[in-house]
């Protein structure tokens, strides 16, 4: 195999990465493929493919310059074709929304079934520079001022972007309304849901009087809820267990502890690296890169084992950089915290640019970095680990880390990132703003695709200055 | 203190009442108050969050407590901010969003466990039964007002039964036991749906009642609710009761809230819907192009956010409306 020249670490542009991509020998891209198969699971191309394909915000994005980082994003941005082949070698579709990383897991425990989230649809319009998903969407009569997951409802009715799901499994109660009314108006389209009830974390700020201790737990990320909680989700799970059996016509709860295990595997690297990532001196990976690994652990882009590899890549690499003192940003970067993912991948380029690190995130999605309990009956585990869910309780707890950081002063400032008329967004950040308020917090409102102005600059600019 | 605040249709004010409080619902809609929630939620929060959390900053002191529920995201969190912003103690009701009775009673068990601690009063057999008589019977009359908006010809105009039926929701009687006026109208039927109509929303309806006569509604703040009947009067009825009601929009999926519009359309013979849509109310927003393709009459959507200052375009759309009305069933209405 040809020696691979490694470059000093720095976040390049795609064509500096085409050409890093003419080095690589052939073996080393025929070695990653995804589903194991050879033939037609080859996912190793510069961004510049996917580029020409439609995603044309990767012009302007800036990527760290590792072979890891290369291979991650070929297989992120494989993820359309890589559905569509699932449906060709006859795997099962489960689009699973709206829990964001658990009911993955159950689905994973049955043989040759792949969950996907559509939700994750909300990037594409961002990396396509297009305003075409968002424009159906309006036409099918959804408001404009909502959340980006609207785009999803476009692309169940545009029928383009994935396959026909065998199954779609939907979670609603307490959580995003937003996303709860697409997936209504998917079902009005004339697709069958299977609706899952997320209850409320009720967390003892809101009983009236002080509830007996033994009605209460503590999950493993020290949220304290009530028991019963825990029931209602294990009878959830059940019921999914149950509509996965009768899909799959398999049974076999063993299958469920090892999936649990591999997950675990995925999420204590995950959390390894944001940790090794906020306490190394120099930035060891970018954020956008960080983000993109964050989200794996909702699913694995489809392709569970092979991104357990690339993480496990990735991991090594970050380990190293760490090691050797080297990084992709200035020593002087100012650490931040980002609440709430942004659809706009750009602007973690941008903040970065600016003169920020981000050394902690709240992305909504809590519940799918905890690891899973293996020494209990897994779908109490399961329950478990979902009851850290960001969105279920209060914002409170929500930002309960980020909290602690700025205690420790490992954080200078917080960028919140809102949708305009997203639910959650429009009760929560004033909260923020006033939980957090020790330090400085920027809430910027993410403009449509292509659309971030000077101004957002400019407010980014100012925040930095306080900053510093 | 004496008012117990609530939110939602599924909380059985029957059990709030008990405590010996008046159940008090937040349906609070007007624009200064709105402005006054805004300073401790962002500008695209609901108008209708937002009136309700100004209207609780300035009678912090009244509130012994707020019932919240998991209606829709932005009511559940409203309960949050009022615990960060005033000293009123909040409790959450888990009012499951799919078809799961096994957590609605559990949660109806446990409000009333709450309540008793609370308010250290037990709330016996006796008590409950006293309560679901009192209530069922206020109910029996609204419904028995209600019929009157609802004959053919209407007799009775939406924005009176609007101010009868809020006290209900405030727990004032006094509307509620004054005599019926008469006010016949041969004006185009139509009926309304939506978002919460609000306890200032007079002066829309009235609008909308200077050329149309709303004859029915599925709205929370004016006929939803109503139509709740408790037959056992017991904890246990009134869970089957709530639990059973006229299907709010928000479950999961929405099916039997479609079929109860489309029954209660038909047997209130009428021509037309109006769909109010508050600001940033998504969950009746992304409803209304099912609304159009389901329901079988032509539908009107207007939106809101208590301003009134789309007031003369609000005027116009209803007279378009009416044109409509009025070609599709040959000139009449
Ligand atoms: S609209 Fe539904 S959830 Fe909201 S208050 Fe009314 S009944 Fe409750
Ligand atoms: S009006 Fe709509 S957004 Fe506002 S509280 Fe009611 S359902 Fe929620």
């Amino acid at each position: 195999m040809k020696k691979i020249r490694t470059h000093a670490p720095r976040k390049i542009g795609l064509a500096a990465w085409s050409k890093q991509f003419d080095k690589i020998a052939e073996e080393t891209i025929r070695k990653y493929k995804y589903y194991n198969n050879d033939e037609w699971g080859i996912y190793f191309s510069p961004p510049a493919t996917f580029m020409v394909y439609g995603l044309r915000e990767l012009k302007r994005l800036k990527f760290d310059n590792s072979l890891e980082a290369l291979r991650m994003w070929g297989f992120v941005f494989n993820e359309t074709e890589r559905l569509f082949r699932a449906k060709q070698i006859n795997k099962k579709l489960i689009a699973t929304m709206g829990d964001l990383g658990t009911v993955p897991v159950l689905v994973m425990a049955f043989p040759d079934c792949i969950p996907f989230y559509p939700e994750c649809l909300w990037w594409t319009p961002f990396f396509k520079e297009s305003t075409e998903l968002l424009d159906t969407a309006s036409k099918l009569g959804i408001p404009e001022a909502t959340c980006f997951s609207r785009a999803v409802a476009a692309a169940f009715y545009k029928k383009a972007y994935f396959p026909r799901p065998d199954l779609i499994i939907a979670s609603t109660g307490a959580s995003c309304d937003d996303y709860s009314c697409v997936m209504q108006v998917v079902e009005n389209m004339g697709y069958e849901i299977f609706w899952v009830e997320t209850p409320c974390r009720k967390s003892p700020d809101f009983f009236l009087s002080r509830p007996k201790p033994q009605i209460l737990e503590k999950s493993s990320a020290g949220l304290v809820y009530s028991k019963i909680l825990e029931e209602y989700l294990i009878k959830e799970y059940q019921r999914i267990w149950q509509v996965l059996f009768k899909l799959t016509g398999v049974n076999n709860p063993h299958r469920l502890t090892e999936t649990i295990k591999k997950v675990n595997t995925l999420r204590r690297m995950v959390m390894e690296i944001k940790k090794l990532n906020a306490e190394a001196e120099v930035a060891p990976l970018p954020a956008l890169e960080l983000m993109t690994i964050e989200f794996g652990n909702l699913y694995g882009y489809a392709d569970f084992d092979e991104w357990v590899e690339i993480v496990a890549a990735l991991h090594q690499l970050v380990q190293k950089r760490v090691e050797k003192g080297l990084g992709v940003l200035p020593k002087d970067a100012l650490p931040i915290a980002w609440v709430t993912p942004s659809a706009d991948p750009f602007l973690l380029n941008l903040v970065e640019d600016l003169g920020c690190r981000v050394v902690a995130t709240e992305y909504v999605i809590n519940q799918s970095l905890v690891p899973i309990e293996e020494n209990i009956e897994p779908l109490r585990a399961l329950a478990r680990s979902f009851i850290n869910a960001s969105l279920i309780g209060t914002t409170e707890e929500r930002v309960k880390n980020i909290k602690e950081k700025i205690t420790q002063r490992q954080i200078k400032g917080v960028l919140i990132t809102n949708m305009l008329g997203a639910s959650h967004c429009a009760m929560e950040t004033r909260l923020i703003e006033r939980l957090l308020g020790d330090v400085p917090v920027l809430a910027i409102d993410i403009p449509a695709p292509f659309g971030i102005t000077q101004q957002i600059r400019t407010r980014i600019e100012a925040f930095v200055e306080t900053l510093r | 203190m004496e008012l117990i605040g609530y939110t939602c249709s599924y909380i059985p004010l029957e059990i709030l009442s008990a405590t010996g409080l008046k159940p008090y619902r937040l349906l609070h809609g007007e624009i200064s108050l709105s402005q006054k929630g805004e300073t401790q939620v962002r500008i695209d929060a609901c108008p209708l969050i937002k009136s309700n959390l100004g209207f609780l900053l300035e009678n912090k002191n009244r509130f012994a407590c707020i019932i919240g529920a998991t209606g829709c995201d932005m009511s559940r969190r409203m309960v949050e901010v009022v615990k960060t912003f005033t000293d009123i103690p909040v409790y959450i009701f888990n009012n499951p969003r799919t078809d799961n009775f096994e957590i609605y009673s559990n949660e109806v068990d446990g409000l009333v466990n709450e309540l008793e601690q609370f308010f250290h009063r037990r709330l016996d057999k006796s008590i409950i039964e006293k309560e679901c008589e009192k209530w069922e019977k206020i109910r029996q009359h609204l419904i028995s007002i209600d019929a009157h908006r609802r004959t053919h010809p209407s007799a009775l105009s939406t924005t009176t039964f609007h101010k009868i039926v809020k006290g209900y929701h405030q727990g004032k009687f006094e509307e509620i036991a004054k005599g019926v006026p008469e006010e016949i109208s041969y004006k185009p039927r139509i009926y309304l749906l939506g978002s919460p109509i609000s306890y200032e929303s007079g002066p829309l309806l009235e609008l909308i009642e200077q050329r149309l006569r709303i004859c029915g509604d599925f709205n929370c703040g004016l006929s939803r609710g109503i139509y709740i009947r408790v037959t056992e009067k017991s904890v246990t009825g009134l869970k089957k009761a709530y639990f059973n009601q006229p299907p709010c929009i928000f479950k999961r999926p929405n099916k039997r809230y479609y079929e109860w519009v489309e029954k209660d359309i038909k047997a209130t013979k009428s021509t037309g819907i109006i769909a109010f849509v508050l600001d940033y109310c998504d969950n009746f927003d992304f409803e209304i192009p099912q609304m159009e393709r389901c329901l079988p009459l032509p539908i009107l959507r207007l939106k809101s956010d208590f301003s009134f200052q789309n007031i003369s375009q609000i005027k116009i759309r209803i007279d378009a409306f009416i044109d409509v009305l009025a070609s599709l069933r040959g000139g009449v209405v």
